[in-house]
């Protein structure tokens, strides 16, 4: 793109665009001329990317005007997945949409509509703005498997949750399940850096990870254990007198309660439970204990290990407190909502849904911590000190798969509508069986994507949005953070494609919600949310052109002078939140989601631990398999494999092999390495073909090697307080793929 | 006059492989070439106890370049600030230059029949830019300057501890150290 | 078509082969014409010489990218390649003056051709040839053995190896060539040639065995691995069933029969011999000295022949 193309030429503008690509939004430069973008390079003046950009970063272009992009509005006039199309006019098909989900409405109530999303890739309080004028409580993402129900604890245990790390600062930073050498490029730069100053990096993780590489200790636990390692980190940090004592005692609730708990989690206890040995366990509670101010990065891993989940969040955030590292120079931060900037949450118009409207919530009577009745609680508790509350989307949703299961079953009631954005669930969600059998079965369903996609090649209506470079960008941690990020679109977007605030907004006009719409662009909605921030400037492309961030100055320790948002203004290792939900208040030990000790049958069948893992370069969950340069460098699935474990099972590198749990199986190809435990393996996550076939019944292959086959979503497996599903810690078994078996490889 | 040189610290490499992106799209390379693949070594050892680490490549700008000595056309050049460039109307696609590369950094495009590589971005530095892949790199892994001045990074890196250079033992004396 | 080694292939190990045996055709005729006598060889072979020489050139031509530019070889004389495309240049043209001075003015229907007296001229050609026609010889083992980097090719056990090859296709070309168009002076070499070409075959087959031994034991790591590829790797298949079996152990055994039928079917299979192990040297050049990590990285890039790349195109 930029070879043969003069930036010095007369004519060119450059606008301050961001990457959405994933949702670190990394600062991009953009080169435009006659609304064409003609090149684009990383801002080098943007605080977390630095200039740098990843490999989806670049390829930016290659996504914008990409063959297969959809273009048009396009209407199904065949069967459901057969590929027939009409290309119609959007307002045809937002009128048309209207009439459709009215009638659902009508007929069914409200919340037999319902929409689907996938990761902080939209306007979402747009959605939820939507949903609560249009009456239906089930929204919902798959943002259970990430960060959403470990916000919630911790808001739980002290009011908000530290996802701002005050790194710079810090001598020991824990990665429990993260990688950012593959997931977060501008963060581990800064972790690169601060190592090189003498900040320790912790990092647990089964994985030899890119991250791993690069820490001055690996902790490679069994997949899902978690829970025995933070539990016997708690009992060595209280029992070895390694905890902030001040802090505790002026600050903490419980902590007697506490430490009779954990007085049986000894590291000899734990051992056997994480296949780590009780030296390992206790090095890495000792590293971080004695090495303040230190953080604890969150990582998706725990989101997604299912049953112990919520426990494991919370025996992670007693970990923080006791040990005094919050909201202190160098610790973990709790910036609280912003008070300056109107935040997602006074976007989203909750108080226009019903309380008797919030009680049809889907999973909200099982899972309570991230639907109404959790939030509710959590969300008073907030106001009280920071005046504001959580985002309510993605931090208070319906059960995904019991949403499915609804459709499925029409229990507790009939869900007829679905409205997918930004998401492609057979590929994204747990337990693709079920999920396929839910999209088929949806009366109705419309899809707002970039691509066709297999769950759009389902759908009734495939609307086409504004992606990179054609729409603004406002990031502040889902809503969460007290500063923002703001880029601005560099073109508006190509063809008929739309930012999908438009199709929240067209939509909702076309169903009776005028006068709620005063924005009639996404940059008229964020000059309204800077607006009160008091920039000497008359629209937000202005703010971006002269400010482009908004860092409120730091204050360390506000607890001191307003507590914390909880109960009893303290920190509460034993926590009254979690106890009037009726969770446990203090973190009972549970086992992986299936293990060996609690299920020695299934274990005879499945011998190995399934990790689903991570984010890994050059893709981001199912997107980018088309985008050729970056295909170009990994175009197969690998799973990993013990070279001893593949050699009792005579699989060879790069054969392909099955991965089976009791849900099904996939195909991927082995990558035989040292990096895992010989009883592991990790697959690769997302993968579908789409260079083949996206019509029925072929579905781009999204079957083959697609690692969500695997995970579990059932009930009895979910994390009880959130609903998370699990993705990790569950049983399987491996063996070679027959020669019979593997047409169509490539 | 300036002798251009890069630096690539091992030790910050994640192996992300952004740098062969952007160097694909930047410089409009068909999908199947690579101008600067990252290789992995390892994990090493048995587990647990591993070593890996990443070695991004790209054309070394050898002082002393088998790939220039081999061209029969003289399309394989090298200019004063030791950047090793092809002169594409000149190259016959003999492939004298890919096979006499130790460094396996050239590379035929198959629709031009021509021998391609890596040229330092060399239209960039003429206007005061640096490479792509040092620009798109998070990690800041590659460090790119001027070895003549012995204030630059590079200098002071190339003649630090830990620097070494790829086949050393060949005598090409490339112009791309790694800091391991 | 997968095409995952970048670098020569068959056609250049074809021209090398051509190439090899005119060159070695013309050592033949410049020590007979100088040593032995005039006329003892074959016209066919004389001009068979340098006519597959042109046939190699031809094969590189189009082993090139851009065969219309292929003019542009001659240009850096710092450059073995261009160095070789001169001298192979020179021995065509020198090689076919020689040989018209064989030629029966007959043919023609004249009584004589004028240039056919300056014996003066005919012998400088001849020694021009013998010289010019060893470089040739030699030269593919000379561009070879200069790769540092291809531990098969690297070193000068290459140089001998070509020559070797050069010279015995080049003698069973000359009494191929001797069948089909008898010498015009008697007695001709060609009872010789047998025998000659059987004692080369078998100095070759003994060399072939030590460079391989040599590499598998003496070199580097890397070395060792290009040479394990010929005892029991991708190459052993073809260099033991092709070339040992069939280009070397079965032409030495026919070469020592009296049966001319015989010795022709050995010379013919001594010419695929030749071809043969031209190509898997050729071959066994796609390794280079890897790099860390490179041969992982490169194993799992696509081949070509993958549905994705063929899909999106605008």
């Amino acid at each position: 793109m930029s070879k043969n193309i003069d930036l010095e030429q007369e004519g060119i503008e450059v606008k301050k665009s961001a990457c959405y690509f994933c949702h670190q939004n990394c600062g991009v430069l953009a080169y435009v001329k006659d609304g064409k973008v003609l090149d684009i390079e990383g801002d080098p003046e943007f605080p977390t990317n630095q200039g740098g950009l990843c490999c989806r970063g670049n390829i930016a272009l290659d996504h914008l005007d990409h063959p297969a992009r959809i273009n048009y509005p396009l209407k199904r006039v065949g069967k459901r997945g057969e590929g027939k199309w009409e290309q119609i006019p959007w307002d045809q098909a937002i009128q048309e949409i209207g009439v459709k989900i009215s009638k659902i409405r009508d007929e069914f109530g409200a919340e037999a509509v319902a929409t689907a999303g996938g990761t902080q890739r939209t306007d979402d309080w747009a959605r939820r703005r939507f949903m609560n004028q249009f009456g239906s409580p089930n929204g919902f993402h798959n943002s259970h498997l990430c960060w959403i129900p470990t916000f919630m604890v911790e808001t739980a245990i002290y009011g908000w949750c530290p996802f701002e790390l005050d790194m710079g600062n810090s001598r020991c930073l824990v990665l429990w399940g993260q990688n950012p050498g593959a997931a977060g490029m501008p963060e581990m730069h800064h972790i690169s850096a601060l190592q090189a100053k003498g900040m320790k990096v912790i990092v647990i993780d089964p994985r030899f990870s890119e991250t791993a590489a690069k820490a001055d200790l690996w902790l490679p636990l069994r997949p899902g254990s978690d829970l025995a390692l933070a539990l016997a980190w708690i009992n060595v940090i209280i029992y070895d007198g390694l905890f902030d004592q001040e802090f505790v005692a002026n600050s903490c609730e419980g902590f007697g309660e506490l430490a009779d708990h954990v007085e049986e989690f000894t590291p000899e206890w734990a051992a056997p439970l994480t296949w780590l040995t009780p030296e390992q366990i206790r090095e890495g509670a000792y590293m971080y204990a004695m090495n303040k101010p230190g953080n604890i990065q969150w990582g998706t891993s725990v989101d997604q290990i299912g049953k112990p989940a919520g426990s494991t969040m919370h025996a992670r955030a007693i970990l923080r407190a006791i040990t005094g590292n919050l909201d202190v120079p160098g610790a973990d931060l709790l910036t609280g909502p912003s008070p300056d900037f109107i935040t997602d949450e006074e976007m989203e118009a909750n108080d226009q849904l019903s309380e008797l409207q919030k009680t049809k919530q889907i999973g909200s009577e099982r899972f309570k911590l991230v639907t109404w009745p959790g939030y509710s609680r959590i969300a008073e508790e907030t106001r009280k000190v920071w005046g504001k509350a959580p985002t309510a989307e993605w931090m208070c949703e319906a059960h995904p798969p019991s949403v499915f299961r609804a459709i499925l079953t029409e229990k507790p009631y009939p869900v007829k509508a679905l409205l997918v954005n930004a998401t492609n669930p057979i590929n994204s969600y747990g337990e693709t069986k079920l999920v396929m059998e839910a999209l088929q079965a949806v009366d109705f369903m419309v899809t707002c994507d970039y691509w066709m996609t297999p769950t759009a090649s389902l759908s009734d209506y495939v609307l086409p949005v504004a992606g990179a470079l054609e729409r603004p960008t406002i990031t502040s941690t889902y809503g969460c953070s007290d500063f923002l990020l703001a880029s601005q679109r560099a073109i508006q977007p190509m063809y008929e494609r739309r930012n999908d605030y438009n199709f929240w907004r067209d939509l909702g006009m076309a169903v009776g919600q005028k006068d709620q719409w005063p924005w009639e662009t996404v940059e008229d909605a964020y000059y309204h949310r800077i607006a009160p921030l008091g920039y000497d400037v008359s629209s937000y492309d202005e703010f971006v052109d002269r400010y482009r961030f908004h860092f409120p100055e730091r204050e360390y320790s506000k607890y001191e002078r307003q507590g914390f948002a909880t109960p009893s203004g303290k920190v509460e290792l034993y926590s009254t939140v979690l106890k009037d939900l009726g969770y446990p208040p203090l973190p009972p030990y549970i086992g992986p989601t299936e293990n060996e000790v609690d299920h020695p049958v299934l274990a005879k069948e499945f011998p190995l631990v399934l990790t689903t893992g991570g984010g890994f370069m050059p893709y981001h969950h199912s997107e980018h398999f088309q985008i050729k340069d970056l295909r170009f460098l990994k175009h197969e699935p690998y799973m990993d494999i013990n070279p001893a474990t593949a050699a009792e099972l005579s699989i060879e590198e790069g054969d392909w092999v099955w991965i089976e749990t009791k849900r099904g199986r996939i195909k991927q190809k082995a990558n035989l390495t040292q990096g895992i435990h010989p009883r592991v393996v990790y697959t690769q996550r997302g993968w579908w073909y789409p260079e083949r076939e996206i019509n029925m019944p072929e579905l781009g292959g999204c079957l083959e090697s697609n690692a969500n086959i695997l995970t579990s979503s059932a009930d009895e497996d979910c994390d009880p307080y959130s609903g998370a599903w699990a993705n990790r810690g569950l049983l399987c078994k491996v063996y070679k793929v027959e020669a019979s078996d593997l047409k169509g490889e490539n | 006059m300036a002798r251009y040189a890069m630096v690539i610290d091992t030790r910050r490499c994640i192996g992300c492989h952004s740098c062969t992106v952007a160097c694909k799209v930047h410089n409009e390379l068909p999908v199947d070439m690579i101008y600067n693949s990252v290789t992995t070594v390892g994990p090493t050892g048995i587990y647990p106890d591993l070593h890996m680490y990443n070695v991004p490549t790209l054309c070394m700008h050898c002082a002393n370049a088998p790939c220039v000595d081999a061209c029969p056309t003289g399309a394989s050049q090298k200019r004063e600030d030791g950047v090793v460039f092809i002169e594409d109307k000149k190259c016959v696609g003999c492939q004298a230059c890919i096979m006499a590369c130790p460094y396996g950094a050239r590379v035929q495009n198959h629709a031009t029949g021509a021998a391609q590589k890596c040229d330092f971005c060399k239209d960039r530095l003429d206007v005061g830019k640096k490479p792509h892949c040092v620009n798109t790199c998070h990690q800041k892994a590659r460090i790119f300057g001027d070895l003549d001045d012995e204030t630059s990074e590079v200098y002071k890196l190339v003649h630090g501890e830990n620097s070494a250079r790829l086949l050393g033992e060949l005598n090409t004396e490339p112009y791309v150290f790694y800091i391991y | 078509m997968k095409n995952k080694h970048e670098g020569w292939g068959w056609m250049l190990a074809v021209d090398f082969f051509f190439a090899g045996m005119g060159g070695g055709m013309l050592v033949i005729a410049g020590i007979v014409e100088l040593f032995i006598g005039e006329g003892r060889i074959s016209l066919v072979g004389n001009l068979l010489g340098p006519v597959f020489m042109c046939i190699g050139c031809i094969f590189l031509v189009f082993e090139l990218g851009r065969p219309f530019q292929s003019w542009r070889v001659f240009m850096n004389p710092k450059a073995i390649l261009t160095v070789g495309a001169w001298i192979m240049s020179i021995a065509i043209v020198v090689g076919l003056a020689y040989a018209s001075f064989g030629l029966n003015p007959a043919w023609f229907g004249m009584e004589k051709l004028f240039w056919q007296d300056w014996n003066g001229v005919r012998k400088v050609l001849s020694v021009v040839c013998l010289v010019t026609g060893l470089v040739v010889a030699t030269y593919p083992g000379v561009l070879l053995s200069r790769h540092k980097c291809r531990p098969f090719w690297v070193g000068p056990g290459m140089i001998t190896l070509f020559l070797l090859s050069s010279l015995v296709t080049g003698v069973a070309a000359q009494f191929l060539s001797g069948l089909v168009l008898p010498p015009v002076a008697v007695p001709g070499v060609m009872q010789a040639l047998p025998a000659l070409a059987g004692g080369l075959l078998f100095f070759q087959l003994i060399i072939w065995i030590g460079y391989i031994w040599v590499k598998r034991t003496g070199g580097t790591e890397a070395e060792a691995a290009s040479a394990q590829r010929w005892i029991d790797g991708d190459i052993s298949a073809s260099f033991k069933s092709i070339v040992l079996l069939l280009g070397t152990l079965v032409p030495l055994i026919l070469l020592l029969q009296s049966s001319l039928v015989a010795q022709a079917v050995g010379a013919l299979l001594v010419l695929v011999g030749g071809v043969s192990i031209r190509c898997l040297v050729v071959r066994a050049g796609s390794d280079r000295t890897w790099l860390p990590g490179e041969q992982k990285y490169k194993n799992r890039l696509p081949f070509g022949d993958e549905a994705f790349l063929k899909a999106w195109n605008k």
